[in-house]
């Protein structure tokens, strides 16, 4: 299993921060990759929010400028109605950030509460929601989402529903270990001793220790679903046209007119490798940072 | 020889040299022998052109297959006058074009031997008729009207055969000439033809592996002696263009190009400029399909803008790449045999100024309610082919500029047909290819009321009759004059816009010979039985 | 040990049931029924038809009925009917699993012999350039769209070369070469991906085991770093990289499906595709069964290796 557990509280595991500059300086030199990465993922961000004023043209404005390459006019060239490429990867970035962290958190959301419940609970609740989490975890992402677009037709929605159903096994497995590993504090079971009900104590006491990891599983496995939405557009499924979505930008397009035009293939898959690269080695950082077992050595 | 003749006496020589045709390789002395590879459009569904509506189906069927007449196919413009024998040694017309009798061949023989007779004609086309008394039933029949008009099919004889019509139809015979019509052994099961074929043409079928590969060898008892020239064909499904596009510059496939546009072709040709590339008309058109019954689409203000807002000229550019050309309801000159004169065409709605027309459309649906206040907003539904989806994006860009609000929805192959059937769309994007270049074909198929592919739902009585007198005129001048009307008129209610009629390309090496591309339809020319390779 | 083993087959098939369920909901989450959509897409016209195909589907009959019903042809290796070539599934998918089962087990070499030597690499060398070099090649694998890298291999391939990949399958017992060089590179294109993640848990559980103590005991007794590194530490960290292998496996055919398209295999993952396109329901409802299958047997295999591999559990002390 990539996703380690914490043997210790949360606020025992950051490091100490004189002021947030020095945080900062020591973060990016300890890790140079993660800020990198955090760069990138920042990056990805802006041109999300700021697609309106990055981009150059109308994203699905066609025009009789079709198959231009690489210019000053056109920064990375249009396809073959015409429109320009780079505004259509600037809007994209919108879709892939929009599609990555909603399937992203609906999936670590759901699963939590189950792994919270399962592994709080134990005994047979346990075992019937990690043999559910099981079967949802055995089947390749890509074949449960092509199912269910096919039952339910390929959609906005749909997509994010599918790639959160794939999320969600992770995130129990995640939020159970730390669960499993906290319960038997003692000041748990001392908490359970004055009386305190359930509920309160999954909410007060495990909850927030496990958000270490939670918060690393969330990162980690976003670049995972902007890729499952680019497959699942390239296939077909997911966003549909004219709105940009960069998998959709290399399957139809691009199958055509690798050959003329390579710039549509090149560019939008660097653009889905990128974004998925940054949100990698954000979550990598990290996971560094938080897990203590890996520092200092 | 002592010393050389004069350059003089050598001028007729070359002049002689000079006039020789260049291409396509009919004047050469054909030598046998090869296996061509070539790719299809997509795999086919069955071997079965009688019950499928793709070409795919005529491309890899063919081979196998003959009908009673067939088009010439060394003949680039198919009409009613390339029609030439094939199964029919000859026709004859009669009681007043009413009774057209088949003299069958008496030397032709299925592929597993049996003798073909007049009994398997009655078979085949009982069947694609539908006749009461049919000894088979057809699992799906796209192509059921065009068999209206029979009454009755006999067979005195083993090889005369007698159509007996209800009224005179000069296009029954492009009809049972089309790629579409091939004759069926009746002693065949019918459910065979999902995978296997057994006709009576120049090649049998050696191996068909569904989804992948269709191969095909010589007929060795073919009827027509000295033919075919090849010792078999294939046909390789690749999915991906630029796969395409490769394998025939390294001469992996003799034969690409079915399915390409303008910029794949010429690219492949720059990649190796000894290929050689054949671009014509191919039959097949853009439309669009404005639900008629749908509110608020039902209102002629909304559709007309719809139609103004969309600029032919940037269609040609942008999706067509400049491979199309312009034209209503069928086949424009000098390609087909009926399109509108070119002055009416250039006044058909999209055909004028852009800015002009928008500026039209924008008013027509102020007029209707619809405005920057309150924009239409639409679903403009289409097959989830590239081909499809990259004309419908440019359609719901161009909608935009009017104002309107339109999102597309990608539709299954599986499921496309069904849903517009049944009209369950407001605007679509559709293609439509019809097995020959004939108005009985097209206009029947597409523009009457009730026709199971009639996808927009219009309706006119007034249509359906002067189709039904076109039909029957067997004076081709009048057909024409009447054809040209409909045509007008159904320009005129926005029946169904024509975009544009897209055009084929072919890129083969210089070797192949005697492959045979018709520039008004793309469906009835597969026989393959003259190309020949020159190496 | 026995009993271990016994609890997983257990379980493995307990998982089984619980995805046959999960695989019959979804495909009748379908709005509208399957008889229907089969009808029309197969292109069938005739009420008749209509009905003898409810007949042939069960559809007619309660839920659980067809449900018990699917599943019991399904154990029998009864895959059903393709509507759509009108042939036994079995028919169809028999000659395209060599090509997807090759094309895996390629990726699988391919993504063990680049990812743990990385990986060992990697971790010995920790904090130096070529640790941080092989970091960034395997997350950059691991970020990529695995038919993205198929389709720019091609694109450089074709330009460079010329070369194209090969359109007809061959098989290996007719030209073993040919075969292998058809698919040399659509197995590097999935393994790239694979290897990378095998990397990154090689490293870390390389980084673990280095610091164990019978590691420094070893170092202290004067052995060769090489031969300690290669020889303990490996040993031991072999063991989540085979649990890791299990997981990857389902990773793996999700990469088939999209590299089968890109390089013109024909697989059993790409037919999946076209049954999905062409509304083949009963089709996809046992291929993706047959998927799970594959999974979870690959799953309970890892597991089993896993045990009999890993001392500690052999005498119990899980």
């Amino acid at each position: 299993m990539a996703i380690r557990t914490l043997d210790v509280p949360l606020h025992d595991a950051l490091p100490e921060a004189h002021g947030w500059g020095r945080a900062l300086g020591l973060f990016i030199r300890k890790n140079p990759l993660g800020a990198a990465g955090a760069l990138l993922a920042i990056l990805l961000i802006v041109a999300a929010i700021f697609a309106d004023v990055l981009a150059t043209h109308n994203p699905i404005r066609t025009s009789s400028r079709v198959l231009v390459a690489p210019g000053s006019e056109f920064w990375l060239g249009t396809d073959n109605l015409g429109r320009d490429l780079w505004s259509r990867l600037v809007y994209g970035s919108r879709i892939s950030l929009l599609v990555g962290i909603a399937s992203t958190l609906l999936g670590a959301v759901a699963g939590g509460l189950v792994g919270l419940v399962s592994g709080y609970m134990g005994g047979k609740t346990d075992l019937v929601a990690q043999r559910l989490m099981d079967i949802m975890q055995a089947l390749p992402i890509l074949v449960l989402a092509l199912v269910m677009a096919a039952a339910l037709g390929p959609s906005l929605t749909n997509t994010i529903i599918a790639i959160s159903v794939v999320i969600a096994p992770r995130a129990a497995r995640v939020v159970r270990a730390s669960v499993l590993a906290i319960r038997e504090f003692v000041y748990v079971e001392s908490a359970r001793a004055l009386g305190a009900r359930h509920a309160r104590i999954a909410l007060r006491h495990v909850l927030p220790n496990t958000f270490g990891p939670f918060v690393v599983l969330v990162t980690a496995q976003l670049g995972g679903a902007i890729l499952a939405e680019a497959a699942l557009s390239f296939l077909g499924l997911g966003i549909p046209e004219p709105y940009p979505s960069w998998g959709r930008m290399l399957s139809i397009a691009a199958a055509e007119y690798a050959r003329k035009a390579p710039w549509l293939v090149i560019y939008p898959g660097l653009a889905i490798s990128f974004a998925v690269f940054g949100t990698n080695l954000l979550g990598d950082a990290l996971r560094d940072t938080l897990d203590p077992r890996l520092r200092g050595n | 020889m002592t010393r050389p003749r004069s350059l003089r006496s050598l001028l007729p020589f070359a002049a002689a040299l000079l006039l020789l045709p260049a291409a396509p390789g009919w004047a050469q002395t054909p030598k046998y022998g090869g296996v061509l590879v070539t790719h299809p459009l997509s795999a086919a569904p069955s071997l079965s052109p009688h019950e499928e509506s793709t070409v795919a189906v005529a491309q890899q069927a063919s081979p196998c297959f003959n009908n009673l007449v067939y088009y010439d196919p060394a003949k680039k413009q198919e009409s009613v006058d390339t029609i030439i024998p094939e199964l029919a040694e000859r026709w004859s017309w009669q009681d007043s074009q009413r009774t057209l009798v088949f003299f069958l061949r008496h030397d032709v023989k299925w592929h597993d031997g049996k003798p073909f007779t007049s009994a398997d004609v009655k078979y085949t086309f009982d069947a694609v008729r539908g006749a009461p008394d049919a000894k088979v039933k057809l699992k799906v029949n796209p192509r059921k009207l065009w068999y209206e008009n029979i009454e009755g099919i006999e067979a005195p004889d083993p090889y005369t055969v007698v159509f007996r019509l209800k009224k005179p139809q000069p296009a029954i015979l492009p009809m049972l000439a089309s790629g579409y019509s091939p004759v069926y052994p009746a002693h065949v099961p019918l459910a065979e033809f999902k995978n296997k074929c057994i006709g009576t043409g120049p090649f049998k079928l050696k191996e068909n592996k569904p989804g992948e590969l269709v191969e095909y060898v010589k007929n060795p008892d073919y009827f027509v002696k000295g033919r075919p020239y090849l010792d078999g064909i294939k046909f390789v499904v690749i999915r991906d263009r630029s796969t395409q596009i490769a394998a025939v510059q390294s001469g992996q496939l003799d034969v690409a190009g079915t399915g390409w546009n303008r910029t794949n072709a010429e690219d492949a040709k720059k990649g190796l400029p000894k290929l050689v590339m054949v671009e014509t008309d191919s039959n097949v058109n853009d439309n669009v399909l404005i639900n008629f019954k749908k509110p608020p689409f039902n209102d002629r203000r909304i559709r007309q803008a719809i139609n103004l807002a969309l600029d032919r000229k940037a269609y040609l550019v942008g999706p067509r790449q400049g491979a199309a050309t312009f034209g209503g309801a069928l086949l424009p000159r000098p390609s087909g045999v009926w399109g509108l004169p070119p002055a009416e065409i250039a006044k058909l709605p999209g055909m004028g100024d852009p800015a002009k027309q928008k500026a039209e459309a924008k008013k027509l649906l102020a007029e209707a309610g619809y405005g920057p206040g309150n924009p239409l907003r639409l679903t403009v539904s289409t097959r989830a082919l590239a081909i499809y989806v990259d004309t419908a994006s440019w359609m719901v860009d161009q909608l935009s500029q009017v104002g309107i609000e339109a999102t597309l929805e990608q539709i299954e192959t599986g499921v496309w047909h069904p849903k517009m059937t049944r009209l369950e769309y407001s605007v679509a994007l559709n293609l439509t290819g019809v097995g020959i270049d004939d108005p009985d074909a097209q206009l029947f198929e597409n523009y009457r009321c009730g026709s199971q592919r009639n996808f927009s739902g219009y309706c006119s009585e007034e249509i359906d009759r002067l189709m039904l007198e076109q039909s029957q005129t067997t004076d081709p001048k009048k057909r024409l004059a009447l054809v040209n009307e409909i045509d007008r008129r159904l320009q005129a209610d926005g029946a169904r816009p024509i975009l544009g009629w897209g055009k084929q390309h072919w890129v083969m090496w210089p070797y192949v010979k005697g492959w045979a591309v018709h520039e008004n339809s793309i469906y009835n020319v597969s026989r393959r039985q003259d190309v020949w390779l020159d190496k | 040990m026995k009993v271990y083993v016994f609890k997983r087959l257990v379980i493995a098939g307990v998982t089984l049931l619980g995805m046959s369920i999960l695989i019959f909901v979804l495909m009748r989450l379908a709005p509208g029924n399957i008889t229907d959509i089969i009808f029309e897409s197969a292109g069938y016209v005739d009420e008749a038809d209509r009905r003898k195909l409810e007949a042939e589907l069960g559809i007619d009959k309660p839920v659980a009925i067809q449900y018990t019903r699917w599943l019991g042809e399904f154990v029998r290796g009864d895959l059903g009917k393709s509507y759509r070539y009108d042939l036994p599934a079995w028919e169809v998918i028999k000659p395209r699993l060599p090509v997807s089962l090759e094309l895996a087990f390629i990726a699988l070499v391919f993504s063990i012999v680049l990812g743990v030597p990385a990986g060992v690499i990697s971790a010995v060398s920790r904090g130096r350039p070529i640790d941080y070099v092989l970091r960034v090649l395997s997350l950059a694998g691991l970020s990529m769209p695995s038919f993205w890298l198929g389709m720019i291999v091609i694109l450089l391939l074709v330009r460079a070369l010329g070369w194209i990949p090969s359109m007809t399958y061959v098989s290996p017992f007719e030209n073993l070469g040919a075969n292998l060089f058809q698919f040399l590179l659509p197995g590097l294109a999935v393994g790239y991906r694979s290897s990378a993640l095998i990397m990154r848990i090689t490293r870390s559980t390389m980084l673990e085991v280095l610091r164990e103590d019978y590691i420094r005991t070893a170092w202290a007794k004067g052995q060769r770093q090489t031969f300690v590194v290669w020889r303990h530490a490996l040993k031991n960290a072999s063991l989540p990289v085979i649990t890791l292998i299990g997981i990857e496996f389902a990773f793996l055919i999700g990469g088939l499906i999209v590299t089968e398209t890109v390089f013109n295999l024909p697989g059993v993952a790409r037919y999946l595709v076209d049954a999905i396109q062409f509304r083949d329901y009963p089709i996809v409802q046992n291929l993706v069964m047959l998927i799970a299958v594959v999974v979870v047997f690959a799953n309970l295999t890892v597991d089993l290796l896993y045990t009999w591999l890993d001392p500690r559990i052999k005498y119990g002390n899980a």
